[in-house]
Order: structure tokens, then C-alpha cells, then sequence
């Protein structure tokens, strides 16, 4: 054989092997391909779809069992000693204790109450980060058969359903079929945060700022801008993430971690 | 060369900059015991490290000790940062002289690229900010977290812009929020008056 082709066999069984490891996700991770995200508004150029490149995202939310973990090894992120400042008076308030969650905290449920400085304190801790919110939507848009679960009417009444459904009690992570992706829960089970949860400025005027809030976001002149006015759950989510700072634990409010290719 | 002269300058510069109250952490090992006695609720307890305008590394602790007004801004703005710190300026102007020399301003950037330590200190000039002014350069992360604190909104925008939601925060000299007033009224009184409150506690 001769040596250029040789090398030619090589570096295509080389490829091979690097594109085989580079779309093996890691352990309790699912790859979601790149793709489009179109956000809820146009940004201030007008743009109306925003490029999301390959990323992992963990499967299932971060359950009570793995949080217990990272406390164990971060005790500053144990309920008794965290800071204020990185967590409201309600932090893990449904757990027992610092290292023991007891009853209303089941090991297998997501965990909640944990504000935005402790998700990303986890990540950090793991390795990974938060997911962007283009990140979480474009992996939360898809239903069990499709990326885009847009033209899905079944993945559409179920999601809402549970939007309009008030105060569902915590249940366990990955009880539910999993979507195209391979993730599970990202609706039905608990709202998410997201690194950049506080970008949520509705400017109706390209330079307009935000006026001291979002006032303008349920009115007929903000909703103007929008993509779909359909998208009940995306409007729910935009109105939820735009209401919260960075330190508020909330019962209903858990995360999960992505990380870069 | 102009790099050694310019850390030079800065240097002798920041020897006789009130503003700067480095001296009770200069390591993160100290600085970590002054957040240690620095309450809970302290914005000083964000460890990400800054760098100011005379080019010297900024560690929140290290702030402590004077009531101090923040403002996350771009220098690039054109549209309401130039306001915003102008209100700041008015607030400083508007202060009777005996709580003046007692209150601090901060200016952090949202804009880790173009805001560097160098032209923030040319802002300084043109913008005529007096020594009591310390100006910040940070980090991706140290920004974020910044911005989360504070509860500052921001994005990244088309151009090098960014919205951002206009946030002036008091701090009391723990570094604990004391006051926000946002948007951009440019009357002072009654971060005046929340200010002065501050001072005589």
C-alpha cells in the first residue's frame, strides 16, 4: 500500500474515532445538535433567530440526592451557613437540616429552593455550567419525535397543561418519557433557572431601555413584538424568569447543568 | 514601554487616590477574613476580582467602610449611561459638604472588551470624575455576578451595545444594599436624603 494512502485510511479511521467520542455525551448527559432558537422577541438589530451551537445538558433535573452531595463537599452551601446575599431566607427551606433532607425533600425529587448563585454553584462544582436560556428553550422546544415540537398539538396541551396547572406537588425526575433529545422534565416537573435569567429586557423602542421593570410586558404594545402569540408557555416563562433575582429560593424552582462540547 | 509608564503613573496615582481603600485586604487570603466579619447580605462578599483604572486589582471586601453609590454602566453607551452617571455626578454635587468627603462612587462596566482598565481611565478624564470615583474592569463571571446582586438586567446587544435596566444602588458601609432607585429622573433628593441617613447612623 502505498505510504499516502495509507495515510489517507488513517486519518479518515482518525475522524471517524474523534467525530464517534466528540457525540458521545457524558455519563447523564444528552447531546442537543445545533440549531435555531427564535426568542420571544426580536433583539434591537430586529433579529428573530438566534444560532445555538451543539451543547450537553443533563438529562434530569438535579435531584435532592445530588444536591446532598454537594453540600456534603461545599459546606458554605449548607442551609445553616450559606450567605444572604447568595440565597434568601427560604433556601432549601423543605429540607430537615443542613446535611438531611428529610421527608419533604425526597432523594429522587428535584431540588428545589435553591437560588440562582447555588445552581451555579453545583455546576460550577461538576464541571459544567447553566444552560443560556437559547440553550434551555431550544432543548425544551422539542417534543418526543421532534426537535421542533411547535407542530406537535399533543406535546403543546400537555406542556400547557401543566403551566396553567397551580402548585402540582414535587414529584420524582424521569417518571415521564424522554424528548427527542434524550432529556426528560423540562416541563411538567419544576421551573429551571438559566445563567442569564435576568436578561429578560422587553424593549419595544430599539433604544429604549428598561424603564425600572418590565410594566410593558403584558400589555398589547409589548406583546406586539412578539413571535407567536401562541406560545403561552414561552410568555409564562419570559414573565416568570423576568421577576426573579438572583438569591430567591422558591419551591417550585430547581436547575439542571449543561456543558460546551 | 508605554505599558510601564502607564503602571507606573498609576501606581503613584493610586498612593494618593482617597477612593481607593485597598489596604485591608491586599491578598485573597486576608481579604477573605474581611468578608468573614462583613454581614451575610453584603454585596462585599462576591469574591470575583476587579481591576480598577489605575490598573490595580479591586477586591470587594476591600470596599468597606464608606457609603457607597454604584452604577453598572458602558462607556461605549450612547444612550443612558451618560445620564446615569451624570445623575451620579449631580448626587455627588448636591451632597453637603461634610457627608461628601464620607461617601465613595463606583463605576463597574458591563463591557469586559472595550472597557479596559486604560480607557476606563480616560473616562475618568473626560467624564471629570473626582477622586472619590473608583472606576472597575472585571470579567465575564464578575460582571454576571455583579449584575445579579445588584439586581441589574442586562444583555449583550447588537454593535457592542447593551440593555441594561438603570440602577443606581447605595450601599451602606458594610456593603449592604441600602437604597436602588432606577431610571433615569434626574432628581437627587431623595438619594440625598438616604445617603445622609447613612452617614449619620
Amino acid at each position: 500500500m502505498r505510504q499516502s494512502t495509507r495515510f489517507w485510511i488513517g486519518l479518515a479511521f482518525l475522524s471517524a474515532a474523534t467525530a464517534f467520542s466528540a457525540s458521545l455525551p457524558p455519563d447523564g448527559m444528552a447531546l442537543i445538535s445545533n440549531g435555531v432558537y427564535r426568542p420571544l422577541f426580536a433583539d434591537d438589530s430586529g433579529t428573530r433567530e438566534t444560532h445555538v451551537k451543539s451543547f450537553y445538558l443533563d438529562r434530569l433535573p438535579v435531584t435532592v440526592s445530588d444536591y446532598l452531595l454537594f453540600v456534603n463537599a461545599n459546606p458554605d452551601w449548607q442551609k445553616s451557613r450559606v450567605k444572604r446575599i447568595f440565597a434568601d431566607e427560604s433556601y432549601l427551606e423543605n429540607w430537615d437540616g443542613d446535611l438531611n433532607p428529610g421527608g419533604n425533600a425526597p432523594p429522587n425529587c428535584a431540588v428545589t429552593c435553591v437560588s440562582w448563585f447555588a445552581a451555579r454553584a453545583y455546576a460550577q462544582w461538576k464541571g459544567k455550567r447553566l444552560p443560556t436560556i437559547a440553550e434551555w428553550e431550544r432543548a425544551a422546544a422539542a417534543s418526543e419525535s421532534s426537535p421542533d415540537g411547535a407542530s406537535d398539538p399533543e406535546f403543546k396541551r400537555r406542556t400547557l397543561q401543566w403551566y396553567i396547572t397551580p402548585n402540582a406537588p414535587l414529584a420524582q425526575v424521569g417518571q415521564r418519557p424522554p424528548n427527542f433529545w434524550g432529556a426528560r422534565d423540562l416541563d411538567g416537573l419544576v421551573w429551571e433557572w438559566v445563567v442569564d435569567f435576568n436578561s429578560a429586557l422587553v424593549t419595544i423602542a430599539p433604544s429604549a431601555d428598561d424603564p425600572g421593570g418590565n410594566g410593558g410586558l403584558f400589555c398589547g404594545a409589548g406583546a406586539q413584538g412578539a413571535r407567536n402569540l401562541e406560545d403561552y408557555p414561552a410568555f409564562m416563562r419570559f414573565g416568570f424568569r423576568s421577576s426573579l433575582e438572583a438569591n430567591y429560593c422558591i419551591h417550585t424552582l430547581g436547575f439542571r447543568c449543561a456543558k460546551d462540547l | 514601554m508605554k505599558a510601564l509608564v502607564f503602571s507606573l503613573l498609576s501606581s503613584l496615582l493610586a498612593l494618593a487616590t482617597p477612593g481607593y481603600a485597598g489596604d485591608c485586604c491586599k491578598n485573597a487570603l486576608s481579604c477573605e477574613a474581611v468578608a468573614g466579619q462583613l454581614p451575610g447580605a453584603s454585596v462585599y462578599q462576591l469574591n470575583s476580582v476587579w481591576t480598577n483604572d489605575f490598573g490595580q486589582e479591586v477586591r470587594w471586601p476591600s470596599l468597606k467602610g464608606q457609603v457607597r453609590v454604584v452604577v453598572m454602566f458602558f462607556s461605549h453607551c450612547n444612550y443612558a449611561c451618560p445620564l446615569l452617571v451624570y445623575k451620579a455626578q449631580q448626587l455627588e454635587a448636591a451632597l453637603p459638604g461634610d457627608i461628601r468627603t464620607k461617601v465613595a462612587f463606583t463605576l463597574a462596566s458591563f463591557d469586559v472588551q472595550r472597557d479596559t482598565p486604560e480607557s476606563l481611565h480616560d473616562y475618568r478624564a473626560q467624564r471629570k470624575l473626582s477622586a472619590d470615583w473608583t472606576l472597575l474592569h472585571g470579567n465575564d463571571d464578575g460582571v454576571l455576578e455583579l449584575a445579579a446582586v445588584l439586581g441589574v438586567k442586562f444583555k449583550k446587544a447588537s454593535q457592542g451595545q447593551f440593555q441594561h435596566s438603570n440602577l443606581i444602588t447605595i450601599l451602606n458601609s458594610d456593603g449592604e444594599i441600602a437604597y436602588r432607585e432606577s431610571g433615569l429622573d434626574l432628581q437627587t433628593g431623595s438619594l440625598v436624603q438616604e445617603i445622609e441617613k447613612l452617614v449619620k447612623q
